[in-house]
């Protein structure tokens, strides 16, 4: 099972409300792109016989189902969405009960995930979702791999790499090193349409919107644009030792050098 | 809930790593405002004889365990510490054993957890943290909510604080209290293989040389060598330039490699992608020399030279050696 989030684009304009916080609606969304490295780490797994099916969960907004639709154009089997109102907002912690909760339901081998959501950058979710379900994680892998009842990552170190080990079920995130995501083909994004898609709401994975604190434990209580940079001074069309010296300059009068 | 300030300090090799000093020095300027102890949680390799983070700000350590397992096995006794200890704060680095640890704490003990940031206060009482969210478009102040858990646990990016030099605080050091490693204790390290050469640690580099797609080859990076052995710092790289095989993954910095927040970075050959940009654009001054005078690096590097890298960066290091007077 690949969780999946839908996020603003990276290279989306992003637009905010006269309070600083993202138009969501204005943004263009797509699958987390540090996702669609874990779904293609699933679907090798999958072509390779290591597992029997590939779904998706995704936990979003009603739109979120598009993200889950594109996943299913990639390849896999089934998806299902985790959306309710209360969810808006939510935080690592919550996002993780909420996840934890679908993935007990879903009883997969393996729940993979990329290793940080673009947008929040925290890498907490697959940690917390481990911890929830009391699995193992094994975190980071440039490459995920199955064997017998084991799962088992590649992970670098500082200098090296170390392989790691679990017994399943367990709890994966990968890296972008696990291989480019292949594109949804024109018979893929066909074939998506009929592949069944669930809907699940709060009630359906057991947990009550008291039991989640309004979603976040955390609050956002004030937002800004960054402090203003000084423009950039350019030194162009001049010779190779002229902008050596004016480069020397630069760095000595900043006492960089 | 107590006043103390709590942090990850993870050793690899018998010391404590550069995050961990970084940590100590926050968690005891953030304890002396809280009237609180700065305590630690010291795992890894030689994190039993962790008495030398007194020194770098700690009062008290606790060990969680010292072997070469990986971070989240700790995790169940660190959950019992925090129950314990109660403390305002946990710091953890912004590093991925950092994050495993601090993401298994949010799961285990259901606690408000926030970052990575680059700023972290105490006003009245109360955790407010600064965070840079949505590519560094929007900076975001945060606090846990009323009926949030103790402690909030926050990631901290690196460089966000400065190590102390030459102090001289004593720790105690005891071992945390003995607790069932549990599930997260079952992933197991059952094959090490560290590189020949080890890698200089691009997140303790004050000055960073970074070479991209235009540095062309492996060979390509020797004048970015030169150049920041000139200027005392290390050399980084982009993602194009990891995956081309030329150097190093552990060199790569950006979305998926390192976030850097050196004194001075360069960018050799490097368009400035904003997934490159993620990763460096806390730098305090950036330099990009570019043949492309339409690399979005140009929009946001301090100075930008448009020109060849091969031709300058050779020159710039002898201008360097001669200024400096070698």
């Amino acid at each position: 099972m690949v969780c999946i989030k839908q996020v603003p684009a990276t290279t989306a304009e992003k637009r905010y409300t006269a309070d600083l916080r993202l138009d969501r609606a204005a943004a263009e969304a797509v699958i987390n792109p540090l996702d669609e490295y874990a779904i293609e780490q699933a679907l090798r797994l999958q072509e390779s016989g290591a597992v029997e099916s590939v779904g998706f969960l995704s936990m979003g907004p009603e739109q979120a189902a598009e993200a889950l639709r594109r996943a299913l154009a990639m390849g896999g089997d089934d998806a299902t969405l985790v959306t309710d109102p209360v969810l808006a907002g939510a935080d690592a912690w919550a996002t993780a009960r909420v996840l934890a909760a679908a993935l007990d339901k879903l009883a997969p081998d393996v729940a993979l995930m990329g290793m940080a959501s673009d947008d929040a950058r925290g890498s907490l979710v697959p940690g917390a979702v481990a911890a929830l379900r009391g699995m193992p994680l094994l975190s980071y892998g440039s490459e995920l791999r199955i064997e017998g009842s084991s799962a088992r990552v590649r992970r670098l170190t500082a200098d090296g790499f170390d392989i790691v080990e679990a017994p399943l079920p367990v709890v994966a995130s990968v890296t972008d090193q696990v291989g480019e995501p292949r594109y949804a083909s024109l018979k893929g994004i066909m074939a998506a349409k009929r592949k069944p898609m669930e809907t699940w709401g709060l009630a359906d994975i057991g947990l009550s919107p008291d039991e989640l604190h309004g979603a976040a434990l955390t609050r956002v209580v004030e937002a800004r644009k960054p402090e203003a940079k000084s423009p950039t001074e350019r030194v162009e069309d001049v010779s190779a030792d002229e902008a050596v010296t004016r480069i020397a300059d630069w760095l000595a009068a900043r006492k960089l050098i | 809930m107590s006043n103390d300030v709590a942090f990850l300090a993870e050793f690899s090799g018998g010391s404590p790593t550069h995050a961990a000093l970084e940590l100590a020095a926050g968690a005891a300027d953030l304890a002396e405002g809280s009237k609180g102890a700065a305590v630690a949680l010291a795992y890894g390799p030689g994190a039993a004889d962790a008495g030398a983070l007194g020194a770098a700000g700690a009062s008290r350590v606790l060990v969680l365990g010292d072997e070469p397992s990986p971070a989240i096995t700790h995790a169940a006794a660190a959950a019992a510490v925090v129950r314990d200890l109660n403390p305002l704060l946990l710091l953890a680095p912004a590093t991925p054993n950092g994050r495993d640890l601090a993401a298994a704490l949010v799961g285990l003990v259901a606690l408000p957890a926030f970052g990575p940031v680059r700023a972290v206060r105490i006003e009245a009482g109360r955790v407010r943290t600064e965070q840079a969210t949505l590519q560094g478009t929007v900076i975001t102040v945060s606090e846990p909510t009323d009926d949030a858990g103790q402690p909030a646990i926050v990631l901290v990016l690196p460089s966000t604080f400065t190590p102390r030099e030459g102090g001289s605080g004593a720790a105690k050091v005891e071992p945390a209290a003995a607790s069932e490693a549990g599930p997260l204790g079952a992933a197991r390290i059952v094959e090490s293989h560290p590189a020949e050469a080890a890698v200089a640690n691009l997140e303790e580099a004050s000055v960073i040389v970074a070479g991209g797609r235009g540095v062309g080859s492996a060979d390509g990076f020797a004048p970015l060598h030169e150049l920041a052995a000139a200027l005392g710092g290390a050399v980084g790289a982009s993602r194009a330039a990891a995956d081309a095989g030329w150097v190093p993954y552990q060199l790569q910095i950006g979305q998926t490699g390192k976030v850097v927040k050196p004194a001075l970075y360069v960018g050799c050959g490097i368009s400035g992608a904003i997934q490159h940009r993620v990763g460096m654009q806390t730098a305090e001054n950036v330099l990009a020399i570019n043949k492309d005078p339409d690399a979005p690096i140009g929009e946001f590097a301090d100075l930008f030279v448009v020109g060849d890298l091969f031709t300058i960066v050779p020159k710039l290091t002898a201008e360097i050696r001669r200024r400096k007077g070698r």
